[in-house]
């Protein structure tokens, strides 16, 4: 009995830190909702319960036209991260060889370098040195173009660790019988290695989705006029005024967010993940 | 054996990997090595930012190790190198917790609760440090209204600012790879040594905390890593207080005009975050050949794979 509520007093303490630590990662989010519902020119004072910010965020032409680039960047940048990455991680885990060494250290490298450094590095490459993406002929992109190619470069690598990391715990056996079946690669590749690899994907598309939404850095530097973001324009106002229309559009992208986290989980948990698993997926590999 | 021939493409190896590589060649490999030419170079005075690079030059370096940029490195470091170990410290029991004391059932939604936070908007979570820590706002009054303080607090725009903002914004990427290392270890191993006459600190200490070394070191460089070159979270909370070797390069390079300069700061930033992780490999490298002398049972997975889950992220 003595030896049992002793284990219940460590418990107990962990539990109640862990408690606080929960408090703190969420005190400024809820924060940040209350005050998208607060009646004051400041972000920062409570003015009394009003939802008239949510309306003016569709007032505001400005506001709507970096959440619309952000959500822009963030479409164009994540299929090319999870295409890249996917195949990546697929050719890393199925066909290693004497390339896999210094592939893994370039994804490490990139990995490694502080978001600054590749920003700078863009912009001397896009802006200065010229190179042959200063007029990009993908119309459709345009000035964003830099932008997207620089969201992709990190969430690519991430991508390409989380899908290694699901090959790598699957068995082989189901492409070698499909192979062993007269399966062609293309056909063994659609049919089996790609709906295997697909909750990998999924998780880590969503991931270079927000890593993209959250992005400042890699925007300010490859940023051209008309190309803000939605990172960048409430960037811009730190140093003036924050109203509450920001916290307004902040509520609305965590709900998406939010949204799209839930069925990412659920659409791991169907594919028999454990949490642990899970856990390792969404923060990138493991 | 009979289907080898069947199996091999004409394609090699790497194959899969190619668009990858051009990618990052083009966008990766080739504006780092610019950055590091840059670092050697000079602005044309009077110029918007042109660089010359004849003759190559060290003078940006000399500039740099200039104390007016230097403090700002060595603050950035101290900042950092703080930051990750109250993330360590904070973290390691929620993760313990989590993966050990909770029951399995628990565990996802725990993590789910965790998660969040860490997807929600990066400098969106760091402007809410501003509503809360406002002199006028809730938490100032409420610090009143208990008597803990008689006056507002004035927390934002200092260096307290920016360590709390970074210990906020980091500390997920130290609490996942803690709980992941601590939820794959086999819960034998610690009833063995328990049935083996260890006390519950010893088997803490002896078998589950070196057991865990990758999910540290894993966990210190994804904080430690992003921390260093971060300079948003410094720029919202710390005012003029907290200046961060990122900000310098981004202000050589966005207001100034002065590349060189900027890309000499960056060079010597990323210096910096290497000679640490450098000095931390080489510590524990010797504080785990101490250990493993110490201890009379060598147990399997406690070395080597520290950099397979370093670089697993």
């Amino acid at each position: 009995m003595v030896r049992r509520r002793r284990i219940d007093t460590i418990s107990l303490s962990l539990g109640a830190w862990a408690a606080i630590v929960l408090v703190f990662l969420y005190l400024p989010i809820l924060f940040i909702v209350v005050h998208s519902f607060s009646d004051s020119n400041a972000l920062t004072r409570w003015g009394g319960f009003t939802t008239d910010w949510y309306g003016k965020l569709f007032e505001n032409q400005q506001l709507k036209d970096t959440i619309t680039n952000s959500f822009k960047v963030a479409l164009y940048s994540s299929p090319i991260s999870v295409v890249f990455g996917g195949l990546a991680g697929v050719a890393l885990a199925r066909r290693p060889g004497s390339w896999t060494k210094g592939f893994l250290a370039v994804i490490f490298l990139i990995l490694v370098t502080p978001e600054i450094v590749d920003a700078i590095g863009l912009q001397v490459w896009f802006v200065e040195v010229g190179g042959p993406f200063v007029q990009p002929s993908v119309p459709f992109m345009r000035s964003l173009f830099p932008i997207v190619v620089g969201h992709a470069i990190f969430s690519s690598a991430v991508v390409t660790l989380i899908v290694r990391a699901r090959m790598a715990g699957l068995d082989d056996a189901l492409e070698e019988a499909a192979a062993d079946l007269y399966a062609t690669p293309r056909r063994a590749f659609f049919q089996i290695t790609l709906p295997l690899i697909f909750p990998a994907l999924l998780a880590g598309g969503l991931l270079a989705f927000t890593f993209s939404l959250d992005n400042v850095v890699i925007s300010q530097f490859t940023g051209r006029p008309g190309s803000s973001t939605f990172p960048l324009y409430v960037f811009g106002k730190v140093r003036s005024v924050l109203r509450p229309d920001l916290a307004a559009a902040s509520t609305l992208i965590l709900l998406a967010t939010l949204v799209a986290l839930g069925s990412v989980v659920f659409v791991l948990r169907r594919s028999g993940d454990s949490s642990s698993e899970i856990a390792a997926t969404l923060t990138g590999g493991g | 054996m009979h289907r080898a021939p069947r199996r091999s493409l004409r394609l090699p190896k790497f194959a899969l990997a190619l668009p990858s590589w051009g990618y990052y060649v083009a966008f990766f490999l080739v504006p780092v090595v610019l950055i590091i030419f840059y670092s050697f170079g000079t602005k044309i005075p009077g110029s918007a930012g042109r660089t010359e690079f004849s003759p190559l030059t060290l003078d940006r370096y000399r500039d740099a190790i200039k104390p007016t940029f230097f403090v700002v490195l060595q603050q950035t470091m101290r900042i950092s190198i703080t930051g990750t170990l109250l993330c360590l410290i904070i973290g390691f029991p929620v993760a313990y917790f989590m993966a050990i004391r909770i029951p399995a059932r628990w565990r996802g939604i725990f993590l789910g609760v965790l998660i969040i936070p860490f997807w929600t908007n990066f400098l969106i979570r760091t402007i809410a440090w501003r509503i809360v820590l406002s002199p006028v706002g809730f938490l100032s009054n409420w610090l009143q209204d208990i008597g803990m303080r008689d006056s507002n607090i004035q927390v934002l725009n200092t260096k307290a600012a920016v360590q709390l903002g970074v210990v906020y914004n980091y500390l997920p990427l130290m609490i996942f790879p803690l709980f992941v290392t601590l939820d794959r270890l086999e819960p034998a191993l610690r009833e063995a040594s328990k049935d083996l006459g260890a006390s519950r600190l010893k088997t803490f200490l002896q078998v589950t905390l070196p057991l865990c070394a990758p999910g540290v070191i894993a966990g210190l460089l994804l904080v430690f890593i992003p921390l260093s070159g971060d300079y948003i979270t410094a720029a919202v909370l710390g005012g003029a207080d907290g200046n961060m070797s990122g900000a310098l390069v981004a202000s050589q390079f966005l207001q100034a005009q002065n590349q060189a300069l900027g890309s000499a700061i960056a060079v010597m930033l990323m210096g910096s975050i290497l000679l640490v992780i450098a000095i931390v490999a080489i510590i524990s490298f010797a504080f785990k050949a101490v250990l493993h002398r110490m201890r009379k049972v060598d147990i399997p997975g406690t070395r080597g794979d520290d950099l397979a889950v370093a670089t697993n992220g």
